[in-house]
């Protein structure tokens, strides 16, 4: 078996067993952790363009989430625009404020930005606190769900199922052509990303605000399952949480992220003990993976598949081949 | 004919001045050497060619157009390629992917139609990678067309580096010690490519430290000391400059 269908195998099997969850899922809890799961992956999905490949260290993407969150429910809920088009709206309204976020911090390093994005997310908060009349302040808001055939918990799920599949969908599209390299350039070698003409600080930015867009339809999702927000539901942990998934995960892949998104989400959930532990167990994990494993738990995959098919890695003295070279170059020429 | 100029560039760093009023044209089809003590100022003349740094005086020029104050990317898009001293590969990429990064120039598709995966970025994907495959195999690299590149000995990773210039398509390409850490097989190989490029009608700048391989290769030889030109001319002339002696290559 060839091993493009190999993995056509792999992603049909996978895509059976997901849309087939309401039906194993335990009991209703685990479907609304799947539900979570699909949810926080929607913005990870994005945010992992920003971290994972262009290497930008964003903590403040629960500021994203609120502010998708808070649209969607007011958009929908207070002003009764249907669902659909309010979760649109929030994509866009998230896609903006990660513009007028991105345009002035995405030129400061690495450490710096980080900071300007916690400043955000914290910025987010007091304004949905101050601005009650509007949010509910403190108090909070109801979130509306999503009309039929979406309004049970299995539709819920498959909606967020479909959204999540696109979502991942095109990611994996920017990570697989050019612009996937160009993007890593960016995040390990800023002077060859430049040589090569990759225009650095536009494509951070467009990535940034993909991210945003994807943060605030997360933002629908995620608040009409919780169907009630708070400024407590967006706290900074939560940001944390999902810049953890993709370091946990593995930067510079698509696999490994959504794994580390589905085991931070679901075990401290599923096994009792560990619950207990709470935000020990991130650390702990973090902790591990990062001395262990520090390009994270796709990398095991990969390394698992070598394995299976291992290869001689031989010394190949370098010995050119001047005639296909020439071939080549005169080929561009013409 | 067109030639990548540095008009008279002058570069100081806080007062130091590391380039005074040098100036220097490079060919299509020749290979010009760029020699000179360590501190003499070829890196910084490299680094104002390919637009790391901009001039605080006189211009850089291809086709007429001024390059001074260009992004480096303007470089990359006129068909002016670089390669680094300390090779400065992608290593989780693979030795392919690495070199078809080199092809930026080439993507016309936007972000969008990259996220939706148009025919248009599938034609572009499919015409690099066959284009970087070429440029590998054509520099020897085609045994290790998927290795990762942080797998990748010295010589190869300095190989990988030309290639992903090459995939650029450059007019002009700026090899900054490529024969830095390789053995005498290996210069041997470098030597052939060069040569290669020439006959090509690319414009080669060779900033470099070995200087048997610099006079045996090159058209045109520019001495650099403390930041000035102390001579210009053949690799034979230069050579048996009582100056160049004195201050470079030792009696």
């Amino acid at each position: 078996m060839s091993v493009s269908l190999r993995r056509q195998v792999a992603l049909v099997a996978a895509g059976c067993a997901l849309a087939t969850v309401p039906w194993w899922a335990g009991d209703m809890y685990q479907l609304h952790l799947a539900q979570l799961i699909g949810a926080y992956w929607v913005l990870i999905a994005g945010l992992n363009l920003v971290v994972g490949f262009s290497g930008q260290l964003s903590v403040g993407h629960v500021g994203l989430l609120a502010i998708g969150a808070y649209t969607f429910a007011i958009l929908a809920g207070t002003h009764g625009l249907h669902p659909a088009l309010a979760t649109a709206c929030a994509g866009g309204v998230g896609a903006l404020c990660g513009l007028l976020l991105g345009l002035p911090s995405l030129r400061l390093p690495g450490f710096y930005f980080a900071m300007a994005t916690l400043a955000f997310a914290l910025i987010v908060s007091e304004i949905i606190l101050a601005q009650s009349d509007l949010t509910g302040g403190g108090v909070g808001l109801a979130v509306p769900g999503f009309p039929a055939p979406f309004d049970t918990p299995q539709g819920t799920y498959w909606l967020i199922l479909l959204v999540a599949a696109v979502v991942t969908w095109l990611t994996w599209n920017v990570a697989r052509f050019m612009w996937g390299r160009g993007l890593i350039a960016i995040r390990d070698s800023v002077v060859t990303a430049q040589a090569a003409g990759v225009p650095v600080f536009r494509a951070k930015l467009i990535v940034f605000v993909f991210s945003g867009l994807t943060a605030g339809v997360a933002g629908s999702l995620f608040g009409s399952l919780q169907s009630y927000v708070t400024p407590d539901t967006f706290i900074f942990e939560l940001g944390l949480f999902f810049f953890v998934c993709i370091i946990i995960g593995g930067r510079g892949g698509i696999l490994g992220p959504l794994v580390g998104t589905s085991i931070l989400t679901a075990l401290p959930e599923l096994v009792a003990p560990l619950a207990k532990l709470g935000t020990f167990f991130y650390g702990l994990l973090l902790l591990v993976v990062v001395l262990l494993v520090p390009e994270g738990i796709g990398r095991l995959f990969e390394l698992a598949l070598e394995r299976l098919r291992p290869r001689k890695v031989e010394s190949a003295p370098v010995r050119p081949d001047l005639e296909r070279l020439s071939a080549a170059i005169r080929k561009g020429q013409r | 004919m067109t030639s990548l100029r540095a008009r008279e560039v002058t570069k100081t760093f806080g007062g130091l001045t590391a380039l005074a009023q040098v100036s220097l044209d490079l060919h299509p089809g020749e290979v010009h050497g760029l020699i000179g003590p360590n501190g003499s100022g070829k890196t910084t003349l490299l680094n104002l060619l390919s637009g790391y740094y901009r001039p605080d005086g006189g211009a850089v020029v291809l086709d007429d157009e001024d390059l001074s104050a260009a992004p480096v990317q303007r470089r990359a898009r006129i068909g002016v390629a670089r390669t680094f001293q300390k090779p400065r590969l992608l290593p989780t990429l693979s030795v392919l992917d690495n070199a078809m990064l080199g092809g930026w120039r080439e993507v016309r598709s936007g972000f969008l139609g990259t996220a939706l995966a148009l025919p248009r970025v599938r034609r572009e994907e499919r015409l690099l990678r066959e284009r970087a495959t070429e440029m590998l195999h054509g520099v020897g690299l085609g045994a290790v067309i998927s290795r990762r590149a942080n797998l990748l000995e010295h010589a190869q990773q300095r190989f990988l580096e030309i290639a992903r210039g090459l995939v650029g398509e450059p007019r002009f390409i700026l090899l900054d010690e490529p024969a830095g850490g390789l053995t005498g097989a290996e210069i041997e190989h470098l030597s052939s490519i060069v040569q290669t490029l020439r006959g090509c009608g690319i414009g080669v700048l060779l900033v470099e430290h070995h200087t048997d391989f610099v006079f045996r290769i090159c058209d045109r030889v520019t001495t650099l000391d403390l930041g000035r030109v102390i001579k210009h001319g053949a690799p034979a002339e230069v050579r048996t400059d009582p100056e160049v002696i004195r201050v470079y290559l030792g009696a």
